[in-house]
């Protein structure tokens, strides 16, 4: 057995036992993009009327109305920067968490340490559960969506919607390798649970108050949701995707480093 | 050969609570070893600085002459584990976790797996989660021993078991032996400890107390007999019997503690009207405090449980 061998086995295991919730989340997410699709040529024309029918006044502050009129438009407010980002680090904060501090306390962690494997085999392999969970649910996401595009004829183009699906993929693992590092930090996994969401909600609530309220833009640059770029329109946010990369790898070692000199309890 | 297990000054200290203290310890290869002392002594966290799921304060061990922290992952690679207490996951099947294990120690097959879960009793193609709480200890068996380890590690491994099952693993140890493999065995349950053990190490407040002969061991080992006779009966012909001390007699009964055989106390009762004959083994605990107190300085004050 190679060094790689026994993480990518144990990706595999845990991969292999969510299946089930994988599926249901990538059609969950995947139907959610459809219905957006598939609602957008029918509020695109009520907005239109609507804006028509507005004042100038009324217009200049429903400006951000006018970027719903395009489908990339549309799907970045509807789906790209509320729904998923606020929902799926929710998938991949429990794998996280599980994997030191919940293996402890579910005392699975022993029997499988008693194996041929070195400690940061199990921080790999939980990176690797999270990478490949978000990618198949992603991925489910992708081709539902992709389709309903099709069908409706919106003229959203797959490649920018892979786009956008992969920042969001950076973006939740993220949240789960900070899960990942709480739960090798501290021996609770409800705590592994909690302190990513906290910090998930209220980078959330920091980027939605920056939008209304002017005196909370300074602040906006400290919530990832501003960082997310518009890549449904091209413009894809290169830096924040490498930082958060970067992050995720720094995130990472911190926790094979910590997890290597603590104690195991059960 | 390097001994199966060599611990140097072995100490754990958890915060201000001590866990282990100064252990020197050596365990034989091929010998089944025993490891025993009253819960909260150290047992399980002695077992765990082998495998390097604790670090130690100070000291070092040696696990098959490979260092237990430094070469920890070619440690597990020889060593067969069941802890004292251990999840499984509820959706598995024994053979799915068995079949997981065995992948991450690079084997094609699932070795002697089918054999012990059938000589155990458990059905390994059932849900863990189906299991009752004696079926769930036997796939940790089987999953510590699967893969026919050099060295087997054994925490509270009965625990749960019917006594005819226990009997068979008591066998299957025996076998073992016989094959030179080894087996470091911690209980609190002196009965098993007996039946196979050739050595016997007592840990007590974190500390060794003892390391002898399971035979040795056995010989300090003082029964208490009750005799209630018909009507009162004369002591002194009891107390001077060969390995009686600590005789009382108070109406009809009499109470002695016999180091040795009772035949010579049955053959004596005999000779008058016997109403209820009663012979108690100690408690390991009772050993413990009975003998060991007289010859260890006492553990310290606050000393620690098992874990923190």
């Amino acid at each position: 057995m190679t060094g790689t061998g026994h993480w990518w086995l144990l990706t595999r295991q845990q991969l292999r036992s969510r299946v089930r919730s994988l599926v249901i989340w990538g059609v969950a997410l995947g139907g959610l993009g459809a219905l957006y699709v598939a609602l957008f040529p029918s509020m695109s024309e009520f907005l239109r009327q609507y804006l028509e029918q507005a004042s100038q006044q009324m217009q200049q502050f429903m400006g951000q109305l006018q970027d719903s009129m395009t489908i990339e438009g549309w799907m970045e407010i509807e789906f790209y920067t509320s729904i998923v980002p606020i929902a799926l680090p929710f998938m991949v904060i429990p794998v996280g968490a599980r994997a030191v501090s919940g293996g402890e306390e579910r005392k699975t962690l022993d029997l499988l340490l008693s194996n041929p494997l070195p400690r940061w085999h199990v921080i790999a392999s939980a990176l690797g559960t999270m990478a490949g969970a978000l990618a198949c649910v992603l991925g489910i996401a992708w081709i539902l969506t992709t389709i309903a595009v099709l069908a409706a004829g919106v003229g959203l183009a797959p490649g920018r919607l892979a786009a956008a699906l992969f920042v969001l993929w950076v973006f939740c693992l993220l949240f789960g390798a900070l899960a990942l590092l709480v739960s090798t930090w501290v021996r609770r996994s409800f705590l592994a649970v909690v302190i990513p969401a906290v910090v998930l909600v209220a980078m959330y609530v920091v980027g939605n108050l920056a939008q209304v309220s002017k005196s909370a833009e300074p602040i906006r640059v400290f919530s990832l949701f501003y960082h997310l770029g518009h890549p449904l329109k091209g413009d894809f946010p290169w830096t924040a995707v490498l930082l958060m990369l970067a992050a995720i790898c720094v995130i990472g070692g911190a926790a094979v480093a910590v997890f290597d000199r603590r104690d195991i309890y059960t | 050969m390097p001994a199966a297990i060599a611990t140097e000054g072995l100490t754990k200290i958890y915060g201000r609570r001590l866990g282990i203290e100064g252990l020197d310890l050596e365990v034989r290869r091929g010998e089944i070893f025993g490891f025993i002392g009253p819960n909260g002594a150290g047992k399980t966290t002695t077992i765990r600085l082998l495998l390097d799921l604790l670090h130690p304060t100070r000291g070092r061990a040696e696990v098959l002459g490979l260092d237990s922290h430094r070469q920890t992952v070619e440690v597990r690679r020889s060593v067969g584990y069941l802890p004292g207490e251990f999840g499984l996951d509820v959706r598995m099947t024994g053979r799915q976790l068995v079949s997981n294990f065995a992948r991450l120690r690079g084997m094609q097959d699932l070795g002697s797996a089918d054999r012990l879960a059938e000589r155990l009793g458990v059905d390994l193609d059932l849900p863990t989660g189906r299991l009752s709480r004696g079926n769930r200890q036997k796939v940790g068996l089987v999953q510590a021993l699967f893969h026919e380890p050099a060295l087997a590690i054994l925490d509270e491994p009965t625990t749960g078991l019917d006594p005819l099952v226990q009997d068979t693993f008591l066998q299957f140890l025996r076998e073992a032996r016989a094959e030179g493999r080894t087996i470091f065995l911690s209980s609190h349950i002196l009965s098993e400890v007996e039946r196979v053990c050739d050595r016997v190490a007592i840990v007590r407040g974190g500390r060794l107390a003892a390391l002898e002969t399971t035979e040795s061991l056995l010989e300090r080992r003082r029964k208490r007999v009750t005799l209630v006779f018909a009507a009162p009966v004369d002591a002194s012909a009891f107390a001077a019997l060969p390995g009686v001390s600590d005789i009382h007699a108070q109406g009809t009964t009499i109470w002695m503690s016999v180091g040795d055989s009772i035949d010579a106390i049955i053959k004596l009762a005999a000779r008058y009207t016997l109403l209820d004959l009663n012979v108690e083994h100690p408690s390991l605990d009772e050993v413990f405090l009975g003998y060991y107190d007289q010859h260890q300085p006492a553990a310290g004050a606050g000393l620690a449980g098992e874990r923190p």
